[in-house]
């Protein structure tokens, strides 16, 4: 059990047979005492700083990860540990070798499984390994590519042995994820450990990102210079979403989903706000069975229907090839070596671990009468969960899996059970030894491969645990290969050339992000407007209120019910209830599940829900200071809603902290998304939002008159939540009256929240949208929004404030007026929407047809 | 013998639909005593697009689009096919089918040779004959046992389904899993074709289902309806050493003319006759007609 002799940081010991610090005679290996010293001279209080530094960091640029089935595993916080895994160049040289060659093995029988079958035809691989695995899509039998090799992405997860080399534990060739978390962490590292990373010379990662940029350009069925390439995207809820939206930033290729996509003449389109524009390559991030609900998964709504034969007809490249997801079979394992002597006539570089196949009969029996120290995976099913260690299982367990083998035994391979090595990991305050797992990367590089050189370490999240996964909390690495001399520096990043790659303007804006956009802003506006209303009147009612009587004053109703109205959470205060209490005899009850309850569709709680949504789904467009005001905003509503009973000055101080924020969010919106990539669709959403819903407030505030006394309140609570007292004060410096009150709110053509002058400007930026047309003939919801504007110009406040006559309660011309807006506004909402994001179609399947006899 | 089919699929839709991709199975593959002399496929409306490919299987796989909005899909497909099958019939009740045990068949589907590594994926399960339960097994080894003839077994497992399930249209449907149909013993032919691959696969033989047509003769003195045929499915077992051989559980009986082939696969889901994704909003009806004229 060796025991690190540099400091008092170190009482580091190992308890597995092998650590990576040390060679097998168990000295410090050079590079390790060389990290160990410059750690001595941080302390370990200035390790720990570092360590902090890099959470930060990681939490500043939104670094996630979420994990399925589970509420809270939304958005977790991405964790990197600050001692990197170090291996030295001589050794990966070999390792690198070892991967190249497999990734050509790999390549070779995805093209053989999919072409002649010779693998099998010749018995090199039992038929039942390839035709017993879920992952063999037969639609993709016969499917050819442009491209010299058809493995584009090739990961494998390597652990070392007690041999002392570095095995292959998992080969990844469906959607291999991995690259973008690595980049972060490389990037989070060098940041935070400046001057280990510049002494210790690190090989650097930006000729592989380089590799896989142009190995995505070249991939392209037709040679173009600047072919059309998409990221295609489960969604937001996917677990490795933040590196979909990183790698698409990081690249500059749009990031799609399914529905952004559509099949037409053959080809493959991305419906951009200018209509549909032709895609040339799909790097996807969707799994096999669910990229073409045509042909493969009928109930998928996260590929494209036609997909596989616009691929089949090589008008398109998807990469990997949908169908690769067969390659992840530990059942090839057993097999490999021979395969490598059939096509390569090579031994395998790299050992895998011993595996059994149990669909042969002296395999299967030796599995089952060894079963207690074996580790049996499914063929196909290589997730955690169908992963059984025979150790752990008892005798009831050993018997009902003994009985699934004997039943199907070429779904079953066992392996041995092997403990791989541990290296240093920082936990609380000393070194402690963690079993950990590689991820490699391979990218195809015309007839060769490249290997990234480094990758996506994962640690264990304590000593017992074998198993290494980002679903258990685990932690992950960064991962040093070290030169002996200076290393090359980083190149600019210029090869990116964003000017030719990059999304050009509006046009190419996917209508779903489009979409998106479009309801952020219009969350984000009815949030702050709401809040501001709800704000107010929670005030009103606090001054004069009791908390559970029915108030018994007009003003106070008629606020209430313009709650109501504005959250359109009736029936509210607003309609009687059909049963149970009515909400007005406990107006406190009612506003607290107005602002609180997430399941009331247009309460506060539910509009920043929605608001949420639609900005974890563009998050890609996002600065890290937007993530972070996101984040508090988050994180301040999280906990109020976690509070039973808030006390009337909690919930004030709530609302008053969201409205800040909120504001802050909205101006970092504005200066760090450019108009091109979208933002002019977030503004018409708010600037409409917002419209929207200052009519909703005049015409439950204004248009019924009531006493001198009740009405000039109203008007001053108006004023209030409209953020505008001081300047009706500025500007008329009177007695607040209706008719001022409409000019500066309604009719005011400089004053930035009044009606008119959002009108104006939400006709100028809709005019800047790509359908809009600047001739004699405006496009529908043009006409909509400059019939809106036209009416408020030809109103007159004095003519709006008057009743009929004198006894009339109700003022015709302004009530009248407001509808009218409403109903153009909501008829601008929807010919925008059918115009640019023509989401609406439901995917169908058609009925089958059943035999009737 | 030759026959004129023509088989009408009409889908409408209480919304009209956008765009929609299908794939279709109609074509008639070749089989084994079976030729397909002339075929036509008319939509409507005209697909702006369609192709034609043969799949894993070696059937033909038709893949249209529909770029115009439109309130209702009219696919008709006229087949001229030869059928010359029925010669086959006295080979399969010869001894070189009939001898063959299922132990000598068992060790058989050892070996490397071509037919039989292609044969052996029939016995692996797919999308809609899987999760097998003891059910299945118990029912199907009452007729295979070690030294008793394939064919015999596989004979008697379609007159066991034949007298022992119900045929009741309408009871199931293509989600029906197979162990329901099992234990309600009620189905239609696709039902009962299942079943018997199910049978078969769990004691370890290979089998295939069969989709096709069949024609209906009317009863004595009266005139054939038009539309009166159907489409059909049935399923074929393979006796290594002799070859697949063809057992129709819904009519009991071995196939001969009237039976027409259009494609194979594991299951249902690999030849479905008709599919695709549209996009609309509303829902669709399904009405489809087979005839089949003998010509002389």
């Amino acid at each position: 059990m060796p025991t690190t002799k540099t400091s008092g940081l170190n009482r580091y010991t190992t308890f597995h047979g092998y650590d990576e610090m040390y060679t097998q005679q168990g000295n410090l290996k050079p590079y390790w005492q060389k990290l160990l010293d410059s750690f001595d001279r941080l302390g370990v209080d200035g390790l720990i700083g570092r360590q902090k530094d890099i959470d930060w960091l990681l939490s500043e640029n939104g670094v996630t990860y979420n994990v399925y089935n589970d509420p809270k595993g939304m958005n977790r916080p991405w964790n990197l540990n600050i001692v990197p895994f170090l291996l030295h160049k001589d050794e990966w040289e070999t390792v690198e070798k070892g991967l190249k060659q497999r990734a050509e093995l790999l390549d070779l029988i995805l093209k053989d499984i999919y072409g002649d079958r010779m693998l099998i035809k010749n018995g090199i691989v039992p038929p039942e390994i390839i035709y017993g695995h879920r992952g063999f899509l037969r639609q993709c039998s016969g499917i050819e590519y442009t491209m010299e090799k058809y493995l584009s992405v090739y990961a494998a997860d390597l652990a070392r042995g007690t041999d002392g080399r570095l095995w292959v534990v998992n080969d990844r060739t469906e959607a291999p994820s991995g690259m973008g978390y690595t980049l972060e962490n490389r990037s989070t590292t060098s940041r935070i450990l400046p001057e280990m990373y510049a002494k210790m010379n690190v090989t650097r990662l930006s000729g592989f990102f380089q590799d896989l940029n142009r190995m995505l350009v070249e991939a392209s069925p037709i040679k173009k210079e600047n072919p059309h390439i998409v990221i295609l995207t489960p969604g937001s809820h996917n677990e490795t979403y933040f590196e979909h939206a990183y790698l698409s930033s990081f690249l500059g290729y749009p990031l799609v989903q399914g529905n952004d996509l559509v099949v037409r003449d053959g080809f493959l389109w991305m419906k951009s706000l200018n209509g549909l524009k032709q895609i040339d390559v799909v790097l996807r991030r969707v799994d096999d069975a669910f990229s073409d609900p045509l042909e493969l998964r009928e109930d998928s709504h996260l590929g494209v229907a036609g997909l596989l034969d616009v691929v089949r007809r090589k008008n398109v490249s998807v990469i990997n090839p949908v169908g690769s997801g067969v390659m992840e079979n530990p059942g090839l394992l057993p097999f490999m070596p021979s395969i490598a002597q059939y096509f390569l006539g090579q031994d395998l570089i790299l050992p895998q671990i011993a595996s059994w196949w149990c669909g042969q009969e002296k395999e299967k029996k030796y599995v089952l009468e060894n079963l207690s120290r074996l580790v049996i995976k499914r063929i196909d099913r290589t997730n955690r969960e169908s992963i059984h260690f025979g150790e752990f299982l008892d005798s009831g367990e050993l018997d009902n899996l003994k009985q699934k083998i004997i039943q199907r035994p070429y779904r079953f391979v066992a392996q041995e059970r092997i403990s791989f090595s541990t290296a240093p990991n920082l936990v609380k305050d000393a070194l402690e030894p963690r079993n950990l797992v590689t991820r490699a990367f391979c990218i195809a590089s015309g007839s060769d491969y490249q290997v990234m050189p480094g990758g996506l370490v994962r640690v264990a999240p304590d000593r017992k645990t074998i198993r290494v996964s980002n679903h258990r909390g685990g932690t992950s690495k960064d991962f040093w290969i070290l030169e002996d001399g200076p290393v090359n520096e980083d190149k600019v990043r210029s090869w990116q050339k964003r000017s030719t790659n990059a999304v050009s303007g509006l046009d190419d804006l996917p209508s779903l992000t489009a979409e998106n956009l479009y309801w952020a802003g219009r969350y984000v506006g009815r949030t702050l407007i709401n809040a501001r209303f709800i704000r107010m009147v929670m005030r009103q009612l606090s001054m004069v209120q009791n908390r559970n009587e029915t108030p018994d004053s007009e003003k106070l109703r008629t606020l209430l019910r313009a709650v109501t109205h504005l959250t359109g959470t009736y029936p509210g205060f607003a309609k009687k209830a059909k049963k149970g209490p009515q909400a007005m005899e406990n107006p406190y009850q009612e506003m607290l599940s107005v602002i609180k309850d997430p399941k009331k569709v247009g309460s506060l709680a539910h509009t920043i829900g929605m608001f949420s949504n639609s900005y974890y789904s563009i998050r890609n467009l996002w600065s890290a200071d937007m993530w972070r005001v996101f984040e508090d905003i988050q994180q301040l509503w999280k906990s109020f809603q976690e509070e039973e009973q808030p006390s009337m000055t909690r919930i004030l101080r709530v609302l008053n902290k969201l409205i800040t924020r909120l504001i802050a969010f909205m101006g970092l919106i504005e200066e760090s998304i450019m108009i091109q990539q979208g933002l002019l669709l977030y503004f018409i959403g708010l600037q409409l939002e917002q419209s929207m819903l200052t009519i909703t407030k005049c015409r439950s505030l204004l248009t019924i008159k009531y006493d001198a006394h009740t009405e000039y309140d109203l008007l001053e609570y108006l004023l209030i939540s409209h953020e505008s007292l001081n300047i009706y004060r500025y500007s008329y410096r009177s007695y607040i009256q209706l008719e001022n009150v409409l000019n500066l709110v309604v009719l005011d053509l400089e004053y930035p929240r009044s009606l008119a002058y959002m009108l104006n400007r939400l006709q100028k930026d809709i005019a800047r949208l790509p359908q809009s047309k600047h001739d004699n003939h405006l496009n529908s919801y043009q006409k909509f929004v400059f019939e809106a504007f036209s009416k408020l110009r030809l109103a007159e406040a004095t003519s709006l404030a008057k009743t009929g006559t004198e006894e009339d309660f109700t003022r015709e011309a302004l009530e009248t007026l407001l509808g009218q807006l409403s109903e153009l506004l909501y008829q601008t909402s929807q010919s925008i929407t059918s115009s640019y994001f023509n989401h609406t179609d439901r995917q169908n399947q058609l009925f089958t047809q059943f035999f009737p006899i | 013998m030759h026959f004129n089919v023509t088989h009408t699929t009409e889908y409408t839709y209480d919304a009209p639909v956008s765009y929609g991709h299908n794939i279709a199975t109609l074509r008639p593959r070749k089989a084994m005593g079976q030729e397909l002399l002339d075929y036509h496929i008319i939509i409507s409306p005209e697909p702006s697009e369609i192709t034609e490919r043969i799949d894993f299987f070696g059937n033909f796989i038709t893949r249209f689009s529909l770029q115009t909005e439109h309130k209702s899909l009219k696919v008709t497909t006229k087949s001229h096919i030869k059928r010359d099958y029925a010669q086959f019939q006295d080979s399969f009740f010869s001894g070189a089918c009939k001898s063959i045990t299922m132990n000598e068949a068992l060790i058989a589907l050892q070996s490397m040779e071509l037919e039989i590594l292609e044969a052996k994926q029939y016995i692996l399960e797919s999308i809609f004959v899987k999760k097998m339960d003891a059910g299945i097994s118990e029912y199907a080894q009452k007729s295979f046992q070690g030294n008793r003839s394939v064919f015999d077994a596989a004979f008697e497992l379609m007159q066991r389904i034949y007298t022992d399930f119900d045929f009741v249209p309408g009871f199931t449907s293509i989600s029906t899993p197979i162990h329901e149909v099992m234990e309600q013993k009620k189905g239609v032919c696709q039902d009962f074709a299942q079943i018997a691959i199910a049978c078969i696969r769990s004691v370890g033989l290979p089998a295939k289902y069969i989709s096709g047509y069949i024609e209906t003769l009317p009863p004595p003195g009266e005139e054939k309806l038009v539309g009166a045929d159907a489409s059909h499915a049935w399923f074929s077992i393979f006796i290594p050493g002799f070859g697949w051989v063809d057992f129709d559980p819904t009519n009991n009986q071995i196939p001969k003319d009237q039976h027409i082939v259009v494609g194979w696969g594991r299951d249902y889901y690999d030849v479905p006759p008709l599919k695709g994704v549209v996009y609309g909003s509303g829902q669709s009806k399904l009405k489809v007609a087979v005839d089949i004229v003998r010509i002389a």
